[in-house]
């Protein structure tokens, strides 16, 4: 007669294994973040933080389910050991593998425009921008806004961003209005859903134009770079308070498109090194629950100089400490603001998912994730690309606007080329790092910096800088279950 | 391992028995920043490595502390070859298993649904 089969529970001791059994590794890596303390991180971004020594017990099969209880629990729970050769939940890492790549799934879904590169400003770091009224020579031309609208509407993705960029992007508004007519005509034909994104300075912003970014759903994305003082050194517009026009900007945006529909970037320069306190509580001053600490700029100053750009990153990190210390004050004080790089990595390394913040993605996000169409017509692999050929390097130029397919641009020959350093998974240095889950891969930034694609990640202010912080994260979530909270409500956006 | 410093170079030996060739490459290749690294193989079984700073201000460099770095760090590297060795066929599983392109999966048969009897047909 067959076994009637029941629902209750086996007993515990089925699922015990004795001390003597064995135990199989599941690929992980590991790192020192303190001297005592050392993080173990698998395939898919999950991490434990140990006692130094812990990885060297695990591989050695010191670790057994007796003695180490709860490490052995956490060892099998999160797929860093596995008492079958092959584990039950396979498929379920495979999955969680699957869902860590997924931006790949659906391909470019970035398109900027640089639609002008007039503007009247005149900051200091920008390296691309021309102060002329000569529209023809500097704008996108109506023949490049449509060739480049047929190049997005090509992508895969069904869910498309497009990103008007400059110079002051709001200078050629009769350029946007026609370019996003004709996306949203497109885009009902080829069902697409379109993200419309507008960077500016928000100095040549008008009522008219305000009423036509609410009728279109336009997103607005502004500059400020700190207090009034720190701000207009670095973004100083002729005969004008810049500071005063972005404030009044971002206050009309705020009330006419609502304040999710408008956010500030912070560019860090040299100046706002030194000044890490006033800038966050500048963003806090203003309303901000969010403040971007970006990274410093490699383009423009020296290039391949490996001891100022070493300098400037020790400085960067620590001017990020700090501010990021003071962001968290701010937290523990009853106010919710995040910091977005470090959401950026958090969410990493606390979620499954993706995330789709191109400079930090392994394969890279250029190309795959984001692709440029200057105002003269030419194709690039990303924003940063576009600089390189403004100071006259072409290397990352993939293709021109009405001459160039679809096909050419994106299974081109340099973008093969590209193809073939864009995964850390397989640079030297990146292929064994702990921290690869969390990281990415960065072409155009190593070649800018060192030379070559491949880049040397022991001279590189890239490797340095996300280790660094990848590694304080951790320090800090490991240090403060306060901390680890607010970092995890930050994900969740919870206020 | 032996360790000699003679002007202003610090000179190993390290047992390729214990430390393969990939070992000693991923360990130097961190070294790169602060020392000029060169690499030799002194006989079937030995590496002769030597480390000289960069940086001119040789004085400023405490041997003692660098040799610490390096043993610890080749043990690191040599933990790290050892999960590679053992995980790779496992590796390769799971992202063969995530990039698989799945098509429309046969649905399941049996006599029932649920395998402790339960009938959905027969409720």
């Amino acid at each position: 007669m067959k076994e009637r089969l029941t629902r209750k529970f086996l007993p515990p001791d089925i699922f015990k294994k004795s001390a003597g059994d064995t135990y199989y590794l599941l690929p992980f890596k590991f790192h020192r973040i303190t001297s005592k303390k050392e993080v173990l991180i698998n395939e898919v971004g999950d991490f434990l933080i140990v006692p130094v020594g812990t990885s060297a017990l695990i591989i050695e099969r010191k670790i057994n389910r007796e003695d180490h209880e709860e490490l052995y629990a956490d060892l099998i729970a999160n797929f860093f050991i596995s008492e079958q050769p092959i584990p039950a939940l396979a498929e379920v890492l495979a999955t969680r593998y699957r869902t860590k790549k997924s931006f790949l799934d659906y391909f470019t879904s970035l398109h900027i425009f640089v639609i002008t590169l007039r503007c009247e400003h005149t900051c200091h770091y920008c390296q691309v921008s021309r102060v002329t009224a000569d529209k023809s020579l500097y704008d996108m031309s109506k023949e490049h806004i449509d060739a480049g609208i047929q190049i997005m509407m090509q992508s895969p993705n069904p869910h498309l961003t497009m990103e008007f960029q400059g110079g002051e992007a709001l200078l050629a508004f009769e350029n946007i209005v026609y370019a996003v007519k004709r996306v949203q005509q497109e885009a009902l034909i080829r069902d697409k859903t379109v993200t419309f994104v507008i960077c500016t300075n928000l100095a040549p912003l008008t009522e008219d134009m305000l009423v036509y970014f609410k009728q279109n759903n336009i997103l607005i994305s502004t500059s400020l770079d700190g207090p009034e003082s720190i701000h207009n050194k670095n973004r100083h517009k002729p005969f004008d308070n810049s500071y005063q026009l972005t404030i009044d900007g971002i206050n009309k945006c705020r009330k006419e498109l609502g304040e999710e529909n408008i956010s500030a970037l912070l560019t860090t320069s040299t100046l706002s090194l030194q000044y890490p306190n006033e800038i966050v509580d500048e963003y806090v001053n203003q309303g901000f629950r969010n403040i971007f600490l970006r990274p410093i700029s490699p383009y423009g100053f020296a290039k391949h100089n490996e001891k100022k750009n070493g300098y400037e990153t020790a400085q960067f990190l620590d001017f990020y400490k700090k501010a990021l210390n003071r962001i968290l004050q701010h937290n523990l004080n009853g106010y919710f603001i995040r910091e977005d790089y470090a959401c950026i990595i958090l969410k990493k390394m606390i979620t499954p998912f993706p995330v789709g913040y191109v400079d930090l993605q392994s394969p890279a996000g250029l190309i795959n994730s984001v692709i440029v169409f200057n105002y003269d017509g030419k194709i690039y692999a990303s924003d940063e690309s576009r600089m390189l050929a403004e100071m006259n390097d072409f290397t990352f130029q993939l293709g021109t606007l009405g001459y160039s397919t679809y096909k050419d641009v994106f299974y081109g020959t340099k973008s093969i080329e590209i193809s073939e350093v864009f995964l850390n998974e397989a640079l030297p240095g990146c292929a064994d790092c702990a921290f690869q889950a969390y990281c990415g891969a960065d072409p155009v930034f190593n070649y800018a910096t060192q030379g070559d694609m491949w880049g040397h990640r022991p001279t590189s202010s890239f490797c340095q800088r996300n280790m660094e912080i990848i590694r304080y994260l951790i320090e800090l979530m490991d240090s403060d279950k306060k901390i680890e909270k607010i970092f995890r409500n930050w994900i969740t956006g919870k206020n | 391992m032996t360790f000699q410093i003679s002007d202003h170079f610090l000179h190993l030996t390290i047992d390729g028995r214990l430390y393969n060739e990939s070992i000693i490459y991923k360990c130097f290749y961190w070294y790169t920043r602060e020392f000029t690294v060169n690499i030799d193989l002194k006989n079937e079984t030995s590496y002769n490595i030597s480390l000289q700073p960069i940086s001119k201000r040789e004085s400023s460099y405490n041997w003692g502390e660098v040799i610490e770095r390096i043993k610890r760090d080749l043990i690191d590297f040599r933990l790290r070859d050892i999960i590679t060795k053992e995980t790779q066929t496992i590796k390769e599983l799971i992202v063969a298993k995530a990039f698989a392109y799945y098509d429309t999966e046969d649905p399941l048969t049996s006599d029932v649904s649920d395998r402790v009897g339960f009938d959905p047909e027969n409720v």
